[in-house]
């Protein structure tokens, strides 16, 4: 083998190194009869909504309805530049406000709450046990990145508690999502991470810190079918089914608050 | 005489080019091009620009002192299990990032098998630390350095060594003044490719050590983070990893065609 036949068969591996991912589901086909539905869904309710889609099929048959989970604001913009949504479930009102810009919603409903808490590993090595004691100093916490959701609302709770100063030093790491910071918490890592309060409902091996309502964050989760959907009739019928007392009922198992009142 | 190629082939073959070019005209295109330097010269990129020339050149450091013995080993050594211990060192480079990341921490994090014992017995923590992502960068850079230099001893006729024993040279002095020099060329292809893997890891470094700027966010997680908010900045530091990219193809040229 000549020395040097190594190096463009290396040079070959190395793209390996990079990787990314995206998924995305085509849109409707109704060949044989059957109709598919496309939901865009924040990937906090990947679990709540796995169970309603599988709730939802079972009640209408012929239906199969396809999940494409991700970071609401991602999610927003593919809305737009690829038109396969026929619904759209946001984790902020600021990514529905942009797919109802383009390409456009209907029967935009508010559906679920959620709110932040901390968690810990189960032997909390910290000793955290409020979110001030996320302020003492030698704490490891792990956050969500700026921009994305669960990063944002953690910001915005430690800012409207005066916290900001004396905790951001003890940001370790900024995670690409919301599961991030759970692994990162799971693994004994870190001692501190803010989440979702619906996170801790399906992850058992994390021990959660209630934050006080006064103190919260209070996320709310709206739903919309989106305009172009050539599935409007099956699209509005999903949306009934989530904001309706099965959905609602599902959506609290797994951790989520009733949808603001009034 | 050039034989004509089938007409399948080279549409086949121009989409492939197409595939592969597209991206980077892309990114050439939307650059933002009227305020590059001064994103490029904002505080943000450049702590990620900073640190992620720290933590690749001490990546490639650690992947030439510690691969360059491991590479000499596999080349001369006569024991058993030689084949699965390079198997085991080229593992990296096929493994994917992310799946590195967690075996990292299970081996290196705060409970991990030696990971633990380091915060017990020196206080030594990897993750979260600028120490770790150098840790990161390496595991998957190492295995270039250790294929390139194993190939240059390979090539190397054992007579040379022999001769500079006959003349009374020892085998360290053979090493240094004998050995190393004529494999030189591929050592040094081996750390320019390994210091490029390194420049552009992600999914090791942010499983391991997590993404803090300053300390563990390099130029790619700056890249993914600022994608979340500010899509042309993003673009702008994609660059920066485009045109070093093209810089160690242009400098690993020759050995690259082949041609010389």
């Amino acid at each position: 083998m000549k020395p040097f036949v190594v190096v463009p068969v290396v040079l070959a591996i190395l793209v390996l190194g990079a990787c990314s991912s995206s998924s995305t589901s085509a849109g409707t086909t109704s060949a044989d009869g059957s109709t598919e539905l496309t939901v865009f869904a924040a990937s906090s309710l990947t679990s709540a909504f796995d169970q309603i889609g599988a709730d939802f099929e079972a009640a209408n048959p012929g239906t199969t309805v396809t999940f494409n989970y991700g970071s609401s604001t991602d999610l927003a913009t593919q809305i737009d530049s690829e038109g396969t949504a026929d619904v759209f479930a946001s984790a902020s009102g600021t990514a529905m406000d942009a797919a109802s810009k383009t390409p456009g919603v209907a029967d935009r409903t508010d559906f679920a709450t959620n709110q932040l808490v901390i968690i810990t590993p189960t032997d909390d090595p910290a000793g955290i046990s409020s979110l001030a004691d996320l302020a003492t100093p030698g704490t490891q916490l792990v956050l969500g990145a700026e921009g994305v959701p669960v990063g944002d609302y953690a910001r915005q709770l430690l800012d409207q508690n005066g916290l900001t100063k004396q905790v951001m030093p003890n940001v370790v790491s900024n995670e690409p999502d919301d599961a991030s910071v759970v692994a990162k918490v799971k693994s004994g890592e870190a001692d501190a991470g803010v989440v979702y309060t619906s996170d801790i409902a399906s992850n058992s091996d994390v021990r959660g810190v209630t934050i006080p309502a006064k103190q919260n964050v209070l996320a709310t989760y709206p739903i919309a079918v989106v305009t172009g959907s050539s599935n409007t009739d099956v699209a509005t019928s999903f949306v009934e089914y989530v904001t309706g007392s099965h959905g609602e009922a599902t959506l609290q198992q797994f951790g989520f608050g009733p949808p603001p009142s009034g | 005489m050039q034989r004509r190629l089938p007409l399948s082939f080279i549409v086949l073959g121009a989409i492939g080019a197409a595939f592969v070019a597209l991206p980077v005209i892309g990114l050439a295109l939307r650059a933002p091009w009227g305020r590059i330097g001064e994103i490029l010269t904002g505080p943000g990129a450049r702590t990620a620009l900073r640190l992620s020339l720290e933590v690749s050149l001490l990546a490639t450091l650690c992947s030439v002192v510690f691969g360059v013995p491991l590479a000499w080993i596999l080349a001369r050594g006569t024991f058993r299990g030689r084949a699965v211990l390079r198997a085991l060192v080229i593992l990296p480079l096929v493994l994917p990032p992310v799946v590195a990341g967690v075996g990292l921490l299970q081996a290196l994090g705060r409970r991990g098998i030696v990971g633990s014992w380091l915060e017990r017995i020196a206080g030594v923590q990897l993750t979260f630390t600028t120490a770790g992502a150098v840790v990161a960068a390496t595991f998957v850079s190492i295995p270039l350095v250790v294929l390139s230099a194993e190939a240059g001893f390979r090539s190397l006729d054992p007579r040379f060594e022999r001769a500079a024993a006959v003349l009374g040279a020892k085998p360290g002095y053979t090493l240094r003044r004998v050995i190393l020099p004529m494999v030189a060329p591929q050592l040094v292809a081996g750390a320019v490719l390994a210091w490029a893997r390194a420049l552009g890891e992600f999914g090791a470094t942010i499983t391991f050590a997590g993404n803090l700027e300053g300390r563990t966010q390099t130029v790619p997680l700056a890249v993914f983070q600022t994608l979340q908010t500010d899509q042309e900045g993003a673009i702008a530091l994609s660059l920066v990893l485009v045109v070093l990219s093209i810089c160690v193809l242009v400098a690993l040229r020759d050995r690259i065609t082949g041609t010389g």
